[in-house]
């Protein structure tokens, strides 16, 4: 289906005079084969031509030098254009800039509208592109022909895209293509900006896809997890092919992989810690019921008949109001929408805080209650003892004392370069310019960026290096409190692991305290002190981050909720084995599960 | 309240006057702006009234949405025509300070309020009722437009949502970096406007430059054999919407004649 052979790309980068300062996102020397019905992963860091090579695929970049043959048909033919992207659809990764129509039946018809399609086929097409991307879902209760199903498909025909998710954005992205009926799948970092939850949903409806229609499935991303979709996966480093195997293969080399900027995910390295430790048979598990059905047949004497689940605990700790950010039965709506009520929580300073819950629960929208961005309709915010919305307080000097940090925080600035924006803030407080310098200075310097960066322009920077920018920005406003929304989404491992060790320092070593909502769950267990668990009436607070993530298992059943240590233990338990359930890294995971097996 | 804007805001729901044909739509709407403006008289404005009400209760778009959309410029109407009051000769009320209301005065504010009123109201009707790009459809065969022109329109009203929660976005983040909007003198404050208004075209750049890509990769090649999903043709409640047109042009002609 898809044949490249000694694939070439490069552009250059010039400077002002016209001198060539550097090659980006080049490709040298790419060979690659997809035959109908594979399932490929194409990952790599920020920067090592994964995305560019997509393109190629689509033709919205026209290759250099080397053979591109999609389906028969030549790349480098301009003929061939429409009929390459007939063949190939492509789903983009922002769900907000590829959606064209402004209601989803407008939209999922688009592309299908410009390849001349016949009205009257165009409706079924849109109708069954709609039914194979899971915008619809047919069950018990909804089955496919009935009333409840043919009102439930015209709601969805009709809806806004503006009132759609993220997830569903990405849904009606994929339908899109799907009514073109492509023979190939290109999918660009299609999930990074999604939850846990829509981007599983995405991945499995795709699988689906690929498994039943055999369409051949290409899924570029830095999402080391979501490799275990595919049949083979193929690395990328600077324009080369790395690597390339099955997943098993892949995740069996860790070393290399990080050398390479990435990483294995959690469960493929509690997988390997269980089989050091003498658990499990295999190294190569990467499945958390595949761990547990190994644990069984090797221990089967150790699972009991009483799969009862334990009793929930919770602790208590006490705080100092004086010392910190208390809200009390805050409640908040948009227009008639109620998002949160009676919604009590504290942290105090010097914490590291994380709040979680379901999405659409409003996690950002009680962040940015915290700075007194957003005023409750009832209820009140104290910090350090101060109420924000009494008539005497003066909010900017809180804001001051507590940063807030925007999910793609990178996306507002505006400066210069790196020293002006970071220097903005300070300047906005009234201190003098010798000591708003000195403050930039050191936050460039605290969140790791070298000194030659400061009188860069911003966009001679990577996505992480300018997401610290951003930080630093907030960073030398000299906060006690720092607020982060989604801190490290759309960063590869990399960037991720980066940006995670400069945070828990500044929470460590400088002391100002962290609260942070966050999807990444395994970053959660591993730096927080503490979980707030956000739910639509109440936010329940424990005083352990295991009592938490328990909580949250209990209330949803869910799974995806939990880091994989916890999960593994969890599944165990609901086996009949008799191990503790509150460990969540994989260390701790591992020792319960040995101690239940003596 | 950038949340509150309403252009191009459809309304989804199921309603003959959203299945109607948007060339009837614009025209009727054109027509029955054209109508509100021939004569100022009570018998008229109560027939467009009414026929306005009508249509909202056929719409099944509420009425409550409808008011909303219109509080951000109501005030602005309200002093618009409020100015009439003062500035209309004739049989004198009272007097405030120097200036004198007039009876002729406050007739003329409230019909002038009045028709506003109706243009508004009519027309975000048009909005709620029709999608943009069948809107824009219908603008293209009423003023033969060329498609690449109807396109822009389409994406363009899309484009006003994101980016006003773009703003809005943006807005909040210097907030939280200690800008203070209110303050400063007129230099200052358009210095401070600058920092939002360069990340908020970057945004819109960097969007445009990924809207482009995708519909690339979705085949785009301007109106070449293009199909529609819901091509322009007139059913028979097209045909009853332009006899209900002609029947209220011709009692709107007589009313104003008339009276």
């Amino acid at each position: 289906m898809i044949k490249i052979r000694d694939l070439i790309f490069e552009y250059f980068d010039r400077d002002d005079a016209g001198h060539l300062t550097e090659m980006i996102n080049a490709i040298r020397g790419i060979n690659f084969d997809a035959e109908k019905g594979d399932f490929i992963a194409i990952a790599g860091k920020n920067g090592s031509g994964k995305s560019t090579f997509a393109r190629i695929l689509n033709r919205l970049v026209v290759p250099l030098e080397g053979t591109v043959l999609i389906s028969g048909l030549d790349a480098m033919n301009e003929d061939n254009v429409i009929e390459i992207r007939k063949k190939v659809g492509m789903v983009f990764q922002n769900p907000d800039d590829q959606l064209i129509g402004s209601i989803v039946a407008e939209d999922i018809a688009f592309g299908a509208e410009n390849i001349g399609v016949s009205p009257i086929k165009l409706w079924d097409q849109v109708i069954s592109a709609v039914e194979m991307a899971g915008l619809v879902v047919y069950d018990e209760n909804n089955k496919p022909n009935s009333k409840k199903a043919a009102a439930d498909m015209k709601k969805m025909l009709y809806k806004r895209i503006n009132d759609l998710s993220g997830g569903e954005k990405q849904k009606v992205a994929l339908a899109g293509v799907l009514a073109m009926k492509p023979k190939c799948i290109v999918l660009d970092e299609a999930t990074s900006m999604l939850d846990p939850h829509s981007r599983k949903e995405i991945l499995d409806t795709i699988k689906q896809l690929n498994k039943k229609l055999g369409i051949t499935v290409i899924m570029i991303t830095h999402l080391m997890e979501e490799l275990s979709y595919a049949d083979m996966v193929y690395i990328m480093h600077n324009g080369r092919v790395a690597m390339k195997g099955r997943p098993k293969d892949i995740y069996a080399r860790e070393k290399e992989l990080l050398a390479l900027g990435l990483d294995i995910p959690a469960c493929a390295k509690l997988g390997k810690m269980l089989f050091e430790e003498g658990i499990t048979a295999a190294s190569d598990l990467y499945e958390i019921n595949d761990m547990a059905q190994s644990i069984k047949s090797r221990f089967p004497n150790r699972f009991f008949l009483n799969t009862k689940m334990p009793e929930e605990r919770k602790s208590h700790k006490e705080i100092n109001p004086m010392q910190a950010v208390l809200a009390d039965k805050i409640s908040f709506s948009y227009g008639d929408k109620k998002i949160f009520e009676d919604v009590s929580f504290s942290v105090s300073k010097g914490e590291y805080v994380a709040i979680i819950g379901k999405t659409g629960v409003g996690k950002t929208t009680l962040l940015q209650h915290i700075p007194g961005l957003l005023k409750p309709r009832k209820g009140q915010i104290y910090v350090d003892g101060v109420d924000l919305w009494d008539k005497y307080t003066d909010v900017r000097k809180i804001r001051c004392k507590v940063g807030y940090v925007f999910q793609y925080p990178e996306q507002q600035l505006f400066a210069k370069n790196v020293y002006e924006d970071v220097v903005f803030g300070p300047r906005n407080i009234g201190i003098s310019e010798v000591e708003a310098e000195k403050r930039a200075y050191e936050s460039i310097r605290l969140v790791g960026l070298p000194d030659d960066v400061y009188d860069l322009p911003l966009d001679k920077l990577s996505g992480g290096q300018r997401r610290r920018v951003a930080l630093a920005g907030i960073l030398a406003m000299e906060p006690e409190y720092l607020i982060l929304d989604e801190p490290v989404a759309g960063l590869d491992p990399e960037g991720r692991r980066q940006l995670l060790e400069i945070i828990n320092a500044i929470n460590k070593e400088a002391g100002i305290t962290i609260i942070a909502v966050s999807h990444d769950v395994e970053s959660i267990a591993e730096y927080a002190d503490r979980v707030i668990v956000l739910e639509d009436k109440s936010a329940e607070e424990f005083n352990d981050v295991s009592e938490s993530f328990y909580h949250m298992y209990m209330k949803y059943g869910d799974l995806e909720y939990l880091p994989v240590g916890m999960q593994l233990l969890v599944v165990l338990r609901s086996m009949g084995l008799e191990t503790d359930c509150f460990e969540t890294d994989a260390k701790g995971a591992v020792k319960a599960i040995r101690a239940a097996l003596k | 309240m950038l949340k509150n804007i309403t252009l191009g805001q459809y309304y989804s729901a199921d309603s003959c006057i959203h299945s109607l044909d948007p060339r009837v739509k614009i025209r009727f709407a054109i027509v029955y702006i054209i109508m509100l403006l021939i004569d100022r008289n009570l018998y008229l404005f109560g027939m467009l009234t009414a026929i306005f009400l009508i249509s909202v209760l056929l719409s099944r778009v509420s009425f409550r949405t409808i008011l909303k959309g219109t509080r951000g410029i109501f005030i602005f109407i309200l002093l618009c025509s409020a100015i009439n009051i003062f500035t209309t000769s004739g049989q004198v009320l009272y007097h405030i300070g120097g200036l004198s209301v007039t009876l002729e005065g406050v007739i003329k504010f409230g019909f002038v309020f009045w028709r506003m009123m109706l243009i508004i109201f009519m027309s975000s009707m048009l909005m709620y009722t029709t999608t943009p790009s069948q809107l824009t459809d219908g603008l293209e065969k009423c003023f033969h437009l060329s498609g690449n022109v109807a396109m822009g329109i389409t994406i363009a009203l899309r484009f006003v949502s994101i980016l006003s929660g773009e703003l809005d976005r943006i807005l909040k983040a210097q907030y939280a970096r200690g800008v203070d909007f209110k303050s400063g003198g007129p230099k200052a404050r358009i210095k401070k406007m600058g920092n939002v208004i360069v990340p908020l075209f970057q945004n819109a750049i960097d969007r445009a430059g990924n809207l482009g890509d995708a519909m690339d990769a979705r085949c785009y090649r301007g109106g070449k054999e293009r199909t529609k999903i819901k091509p322009l043709i007139y059913e028979i409640s097209d045909v009853i919407g332009y006899i209900v047109l002609l029947a209220v042009t011709a009692a709107s002609i007589w009313l104003a004649v008339k009276f």
